[in-house]
């Protein structure tokens, strides 16, 4: 009887955070989505890049949104626009199929360089956000329940003890994972280079020493900004400072 | 008596010096202060300095003034002596303050009249009139500071070239030597060095080194300056002359009389020497113009036939290439740094290019250079290129890089081998034409395009999410933690419950070690001798119920014999025994008495201690 009174606690503990981390519903439909769509597939795609933006700037984000409006930069020829919001898709929907696609799509056009991830990134991308945050939830509690019963109960195991361990180890695992994600190469800082000719440069002045040239949609990752410029991380393990103008986040 | 005598004389001398002192100080002090100031001279030129010496004499308290203000002159107090002078016994004592006074411009200037405040009075020395000369030449004043010294004897300048002749491009080092007499120290450079003349450029001079020499006798304080040119077309080249303008500090080789710098004008040679020394010796300071001989470089043109990756660089030169990492998938970036380390005009050292660009996108390169001189033609330069595979390759091509070296007089090519890496993924690498074309000197970029034009994108969406989406990372948002509540709250009342539930625990575990402690005591009593009957079988009886109800935790009020011979399974006979018990208990609680028995026998005590022991769950 106990047990199943402690198994379904654990149950609705799993179940309450199941529900806020379900993903969206589809399905919806907008007005001005539609005659955005309706611009681009009648080659209008400046029209449909317009439209597009309008409703990211209503604060209508979505992942869906955001790779049409990729698709609209890349037949406008912008390949760094493109590829922004291609990264912009995928940061919302890191399993976008199309938007990986169009992705390596518009990287080939545009020769953008890409941030070298470490190995251990390389490992991380597999998660999501929600997936990590859920597991280190989840392992946390059943860490904490099981402590609650260990501490009420007479007669002390070691299995209870194992279990707990392993639950905060899969705690520690999963919000390691959350700080490097957070943080790393494709964390908060993440950016796109979308202007043209932009050279990463020794110093904060257009006629510094050029470090490396960047063709649009390369990416960077910012370290900090100054005025006009910001130092920034870039591909090839250099650094350098950009003209804050020619770079957008990724994240909104 | 003798000895009397002595002292009544040397008591009189003494008297009398008094008195003479007191005369003398009577005759000094009591005629009242006065001051008097003077110029050296009353006429000079712009530069030219003159001495102010104001005197004040009969007081023993004076404030000079420290200050004196006029414009366009400079007037600094520069010291006081004290004067004792006595005449016919008339002794006065007088303090002297000397003033330098230099002239910033021409004109006639008035020294205002100036408040001294001696032995509580106050004096005024006269109004003084300087005539001050346009130049110093004017000046009615004869030449003392040295204005027509020949710069020739004080300084020299000369410039240095390593060579005579040199290719176009060529780094030739050069020096620029500055001397000046140590008694005649510098005190600026004035605009500072530079190498005249049209054909070549310079590199920029930096701090000089600094050294006391001695030439021809004389002792200079030098300045070295290093810089290297590079001649910019053919022919004779003339470098110079170097021109400097630096101001010098002349020393005044007259003294002025009216300047007592000893004071007691004794010929003190310590006195001689420390104002002969140039660090101490009143001076000038003095702008010189002083100009080098001219050079000329035979400037000779590069040979003709130069490989298609010179650029310029002439010198002498090695390359080391390197390039990571060595696996990439088509499309990604190799760092290639190449280092390129010798003597040359770096300057014109660029990036070495790759023997055969097809197949590669090259981007721009940075650069680095590195000095190991102080005018930059030793050094390394690193460059590095980015560069993308695309398609499948095995190595990356040989880089070039030219130059032209002076000594062997010949063009010289610099190639590394070829790196070994690998480029997976992507086609396979195309074939090159096995009849090359016509140079057509297609740039690279267009090359690195042979693929589709523009590859076909995916279609687009057209539905999307029924609840916007976020970029915020779902621990960080609000309903998360909301979320959180959930777990709290069944964790909260989880523990509520256990703690409850021990409470309870512990109560019963309280009531049931309160009867056990009372049965164990009942069981003590039942062994005694002395009890009655009425009370031996209210404890026996009291005990049956104790024991059953510590067995099936019940109320022990609520346990007759029937409850206890069923709590144990008791057979018929020890039911029969236990009713039996109860009965005689309630008989003799309620009959008050035993029939007169006092004590029960052993045997029936042993018996009830019989059934009561054998009483088990």
């Amino acid at each position: 009887m106990k047990n199943r009174i402690q198994l379904g606690l654990v149950c609705a503990v799993i179940f309450a955070l199941v529900c806020v981390a379900a993903g969206p519903v589809r399905g919806a439909q907008d007005p001005a989505f539609a005659t955005a769509n309706q611009d681009y597939s009648e080659g209008r795609f400046q029209e449909a890049v317009d439209g597009y933006q309008r409703l990211v700037q209503a604060g209508r984000f979505d992942a869906n949104l955001f790779y049409d409006l990729g698709n609209g930069w890349f037949r406008l020829g912008n390949f760094g626009q493109a590829i922004l919001n291609y990264e912009r898709a995928l940061a919302l929907e890191p399993h976008h199929p199309e938007a990986e696609a169009n992705l390596r799509l518009a990287r080939d056009e545009a020769r953008a360089l890409e941030l070298r991830k470490t190995w251990i990134e390389k490992y991380i991308e597999a998660g999501t956000f929600i997936q990590y945050s859920i597991a280190a939830s989840i392992a946390v509690w059943l860490a904490v329940f099981v402590s609650a019963r260990l501490f009420f109960t007479r007669r002390r195991s070691l299995g209870p003890v194992a279990l707990i361990i392993f639950f905060l180890i899969v705690f520690a695992l999963a919000s390691f994972a959350l700080y490097t994600k957070e943080t790393g190469s494709r964390g908060n800082s993440f950016a796109i280079v979308t202007g043209k000719e932009i050279e990463a440069r020794l110093a904060t002045a257009d006629n510094a020493s050029s470090i490396l040239a960047l063709p649009p949609g390369s990416e960077i990752n910012i370290l900090s900004e100054r005025g006009d410029w910001i130092y920034a991380a870039l591909p090839n393990d250099l650094r350098g400072w950009i003209p804050a103008k020619s770079v957008e986040k990724v994240r909104l | 008596m003798r000895n009397e005598s002595r002292i009544s004389k040397a008591a009189a001398r003494i008297l009398i010096a008094a008195l003479a002192l007191a005369c003398a100080a009577s005759n000094s002090f009591g005629a009242g202060a006065s001051v008097t100031a003077v110029l050296d001279n009353s006429e000079t030129g712009v530069g030219q300095p003159v001495q102010l010496q104001i005197k004040v004499t009969g007081s023993t308290s004076v404030k000079p003034p420290r200050e004196l203000a006029v414009d366009g002159l400079d007037i600094r107090f520069t010291g006081q002596s004290q004067l004792l002078e006595g005449r016919n016994f008339q002794f006065s004592y007088s303090y002297i303050y000397n003033y330098t006074v230099m002239p910033m411009k021409a004109g006639t200037f008035k020294i205002p009249p100036q408040t001294i405040e001696a032995g509580g009075s106050t004096l005024r020395t006269p109004e003084l009139t300087l005539h001050v000369a346009d130049s110093p030449g004017q000046s009615s004043r004869p030449n003392r500071s040295g204005e027509n010294i020949d710069p020739r004897q004080i300084a020299f300048v000369e410039l240095i070239l390593s060579k005579t002749s040199a290719y176009v491009g060529e780094m030739v080092p050069a020096v620029v030597r500055l001397g000046f007499n140590v008694r005649t120290p510098v005190e600026s450079l004035g605009n500072g060095v530079e190498i005249t003349g049209q054909g070549f450029t310079a590199q920029k001079m930096r701090e000089p080194r600094q050294a006391i020499e001695t030439i021809g006798g004389k002792t200079y304080q030098t300045f070295t300056f290093k810089t290297a040119l590079s001649p910019a077309r053919s022919g004779k080249i003339a470098i110079g002359p170097v021109e400097v303008n630096p101001i010098v500090r002349i020393p005044r080789t007259s003294r002025s009389p009216g300047i007592p710098r000893d004071l007691f004008d004794m010929n003190d040679p310590f006195m001689d020497n420390f104002f002969r020394d140039p660090a101490f010796a009143p001076s000038t300071p003095r702008e010189i113009k002083m100009k080098s001989e001219a050079a000329t470089l035979d400037v000779k043109a590069l040979p003709p036939g130069a490989p298609p990756s010179f650029n310029g660089a002439v010198g002498n030169f090695t390359m080391t290439v390197d390039a990571k990492p060595k696996t990439a998938q088509v499309g990604d970036p190799f760092t290639l740094t190449a280092k390129i380390s010798g003597r040359g005009n770096f300057d014109r050292v660029t990036a070495p290019s790759l023997e055969d660009e097809q197949g590669w996108h090259k981007y721009p390169p940075s650069a680095d250079f590195k000095s190991d001189d102080d005018v930059g033609i030793s050094g390394a330069k690193t460059f590095e290129t980015v560069i993308s595979a695309n398609e499948r390759k095995d190595h990356i091509p040989a880089q070039l890089f030219a130059y032209f070296d002076p000594i062997k007089e010949q063009y010289v090519t610099l190639r590394n081998e070829p790196i070994p890496v690998r480029v997976e993924g992507g086609s396979a690498p195309t074939q090159a034409p096995v009849a090359p074309a016509p140079q057509t000197a297609a740039p690279a970029p267009s090359l690195a395009r042979t693929g589709p034009k523009q590859q076909e994108i995916l279609h687009q969406i057209t539905e999307l999410s029924a609840e916007p989406q976020s970029f915020t990372p779902l621990f960080a948002r609000r309903s998360f933690w909301l979320a959180q509540l959930a777990p709290f709250l069944v964790l909260l009342g989880f523990i509520t419950w256990r703690i409850r539930r021990a409470h309870l625990d512990n109560r019963d575990a309280r009531r049931r070690e309160a009867l056990q402690h009372e049965a164990a005591a009942l069981q003590r009593s039942l062994r005694r001798e002395d009890v009655s009957p009425q009370e031996y079988f209210s404890r026996a009886s009291r005990a049956v119920q104790l024991k059953t109800a510590l067995a099936r935790n019940v109320d022990p009020n609520a346990v007759d014999a029937d409850v206890a011979a069923s709590a144990f399974r008791a057979d018929e006979a020890t039911r029969r025994r236990l009713q039996q018990l109860f009965e005689k208990s309630d008989e003799a609680r309620y009959s008050g008495g035993q029939n007169g028995i006092r004590l029960l026998p052993p045997d029936v005590r042993n018996e009830v201690l019989e059934l009561i022991d054998n009483l088990r769950a």
